[in-house]
């Protein structure tokens, strides 16, 4: 027992060393410059999960991203010659995993960062970038959480919640719906949508909300919230959460006979739905911004991905490909990786050509047309049901 | 009110049904606990690793177990079963023997490496993608009591009440069940009455992480996703149906995992279902301060 005390003692000692030190390197890095010298490899920071259950969507995220390095490389690089080196760091959908990580690229000396998919994660990264001067197009996290940070440095690529939310309830609008079961998993991404839409159809008035509810993510058992929807009338189930917790709830509600129609937002838009709630995902409708698949004339960009990396490009892999591109052009038009040059060059932006259509950036650093667009799952893939134009 | 009223029997239902999973990976918590004295953590991993056993199995199988349906599950599940039980062996020998006699923090903490070591190391094999079971459990949908049951959770939870029934006659009828009570009473005497307490540890593994890994091909044909992480969160829920029903206690365990299982669907019933885990584990802590020793719990005084 005497042991175990001195242990602890020592193990305290140990720990306040380690902050102490850890602080002391973070202001060392704190509040510069990014650093780097004028010459060599402009370091890209990216930051998605490669572990977890999202693994698979990160994958898809870095290809995406790599080969628009890849292209730029090719052509010569940017800034008369100077060559992009995409540095991947693991975000795990974890707040602490994805700080840890944005702490690494930081020390790395990265000069923008082109990552981010889970908003919960991405959002405690955004203070450690701003700090070191690293600029952010965040390629698919999209919290409305991440607008309210009101930081200079942030740009978001992908549409927000605010935008999802309005795309819902044209949806909603259109196909006449009277009563909406709004479910999310707690998470900000998640939660963000349900209250915006909720805001929104109660002030449209055309249909009510019945039911606005979260589950815990990470569970197999979903019951409860069958029975919530299936006792509220519904005829719309509105899913906000990502795919694992989304094709299981699908599988269960239809087997407790709910008959109504199901749609899921951007989290869940992703094949694998169809794999994990089976039969019960054909007709799910999704809000999503456009994918390669429902992109006119994306063919050629398709076959080139699918000869680097062996496999169909998914979601958000164009908007990391559209965030490299973006940062190389405003690195160009800056003439320099300068934090503040750089960030002024993004605001200036105006129609880049971009998957999701022409970008441009209003002064919340958010798209100024969110591009999002409804699917439906049609054998099990999703396919474009609507455009909302 | 009214709505709750309504929706009784199927929350009655449901959470038997949750319930008996919890039931099936608490008793592996219970028995080795009983034992050994060891709460064992990477047990939840086990009923993880057995659903992705069932996965490769079944998909090794490919079109052709389609034709024999129920039969070639149960045949799944028991090779399954065989796999996950060998593999608590191995876990076992390899972490948990060479500790034997050391603080029970210590074995604590390794307990908690394994079930990194299995959890990352599926991940590593098979990826950290979530899979779609091939088998999926489909059937008639009856209406008892106005609560609506499906066939497959009738057949699940039979499959469950036979291995508990089984398992209960196994410790209570034989004598290496005998040999197992003996040593949770006491190892040494046992082992100077010439109980091989060796082995009786290893089939004590073999047998809890054979039931887990029967609960993992199970919920893997019902729920249709698995996942590296999916033993996380029912492993902390069997501990808590463990400590309910007063862990070291096999009836206990089967009683503690039912309970909690109606716990949880009473609770998210009332106060919603994000809620469900706190309630769960509102419940533990409950317990832990109460009735330490569970709804069936052993009298502790027993050792002195």
């Amino acid at each position: 027992m005497n042991f175990g005390k001195r242990t602890l003692g020592v193990l305290g000692v140990a720990t306040a060393v380690l902050l102490a030190t850890s602080a002391c390197s973070g202001g060392l890095l704190g509040g510069g410059d990014s650093g780097d010298s004028d010459s060599g490899p402009i370091k890209i920071g990216m930051i998605v999960p490669t572990s977890g259950s999202s693994a698979p969507t990160g994958a898809s995220m870095s290809n995406g991203a790599q080969m628009a390095v890849d292209e730029i490389n090719a052509a010569g690089g940017i800034l008369d010659g100077r060559m992009l080196e995409l540095q991947i760091a693991d975000g795990a959908c974890d707040a602490q995993q994805a700080v840890a990580s944005a702490n690494k690229l930081v020390s790395s000396g990265v000069s923008i960062s082109v990552g981010g998919y889970c908003s919960g994660a991405t959002l405690p990264t955004l203070p450690i970038f701003d700090k070191a001067g690293v600029p952010m197009i965040i390629p698919a996290a999209n919290s409305q959480d991440l607008v309210n940070e009101k930081l200079k440095s942030v740009f978001l690529i992908n549409g927000t919640g605010l935008q999802q939310s309005a795309a819902a309830l044209d949806f909603v609008k259109k196909q006449g719906y009277k009563a909406v079961a709004l479910v999310d998993d707690n998470t900000s991404y998640s939660k963000d949508i349900t209250t915006e839409t909720e805001k929104q159809i109660k002030a449209d008035g055309a249909s009510t909300v019945v039911l606005n509810t979260s589950v815990n993510p990470g569970e197999s058992d979903y019951s409860s919230v069958v029975r919530d929807i299936n006792g509220s009338g519904a005829d719309l189930v509105y899913w906000t959460g990502y795919y694992q917790e989304g094709g299981l709830i699908i599988d269960q509600l239809r087997k407790a006979g709910y008959t109504g129609d199901i749609m899921v937002a951007d989290g869940s838009a992703d094949p694998t739905l169809a794999e994990i709630a089976g039969a019960a995902a054909e007709g799910v409708y999704a809000t999503m911004t456009p994918t390669p698949n429902t992109i006119d004339g994306a063919e050629g960009w398709i076959a080139d991905y699918k000869k680097a990396f062996g496999d169909d490009p998914k979601p958000y892999s164009t908007q990391s490909y559209d965030a490299v591109r973006l940062a190389a052009a405003a690195f160009e038009a800056a003439g320099n990786t300068n934090t503040d040059d750089v960030i002024k060059a993004l605001e200036g932006i105006k129609d880049f050509k971009a998957f999701s259509g022409p970008l441009s950036f209003t002064k919340d650093h958010t798209l100024a047309s969110g591009g999002f667009v409804i699917l439906v799952m049609k054998d099990a893939d999703f396919q474009l049901f609507d455009n909302l134009q | 009110m009214e709505q709750i009223l309504t929706d009784m029997p199927q929350v009655i239902w449901d959470g038997l049904f949750v319930g008996s999973f919890y039931a099936l990976i608490a008793l592996g918590y219970s028995m080795v606990y009983g034992i050994i004295k060891l709460l064992n953590f990477a047990h939840g991993d086990i009923y993880m690793v057995g659903a992705f056993i069932g996965y490769a199995l079944l998909t090794a199988l490919g079109g052709s177990f389609q034709m024999m349906g129920l039969f070639s599950l149960i045949v799944v599940m028991m090779i399954s079963m065989l796999l996950t039980g060998t593999i608590g062996v191995v876990v076992e020998k390899l972490a948990y023997r060479p500790l034997r006699g050391a603080p029970r923090l210590a074995v604590l903490i390794t307990a908690v490496g394994a079930s990194f070591s299995l959890e990352y190391g599926v991940a590593a094999i098979a990826g950290s993608k979530p899979r779609g079971f091939p088998v999926r459990l489909d059937g008639e949908t009856l209406f008892m009591l106005g609560a609506r049951v499906t066939v497959p959770q009738i057949i699940l939870m039979l499959i469950a009440g036979v291995l508990m029934f089984a398992l209960d006659r196994y410790i209570r009828g034989t004598s290496t069940g005998r040999a197992m009570r003996s040593i949770s009473l006491d190892m040494k005497g046992s082992l100077l009455m010439g109980v091989n307490v060796n082995s009786v540890i290893s089939r004590t593994f073999f047998i809890g992480s054979a039931l887990a890994g029967a609960a993992g091909v199970m919920a893997g044909a019902y729920y249709g996703n698995i996942s590296f992480l999916m033993g996380f969160i029912i492993g902390l829920k069997a501990f808590t149906a463990a400590v309910i029903g007063g862990i070291g206690n096999i009836r206990g365990a089967m009683l503690g995992g039912l309970v909690l299982g109606l716990v949880e669907a009473f609770g998210s019933e009332i106060v919603g279902g994000q809620w469900r885990d706190a309630f769960a584990f509102a419940v533990l802590i409950l317990f832990l301060t109460l009735r330490p020793t569970g709804i069936l719990g052993e009298r502790v005084t027993e050792r002195v």
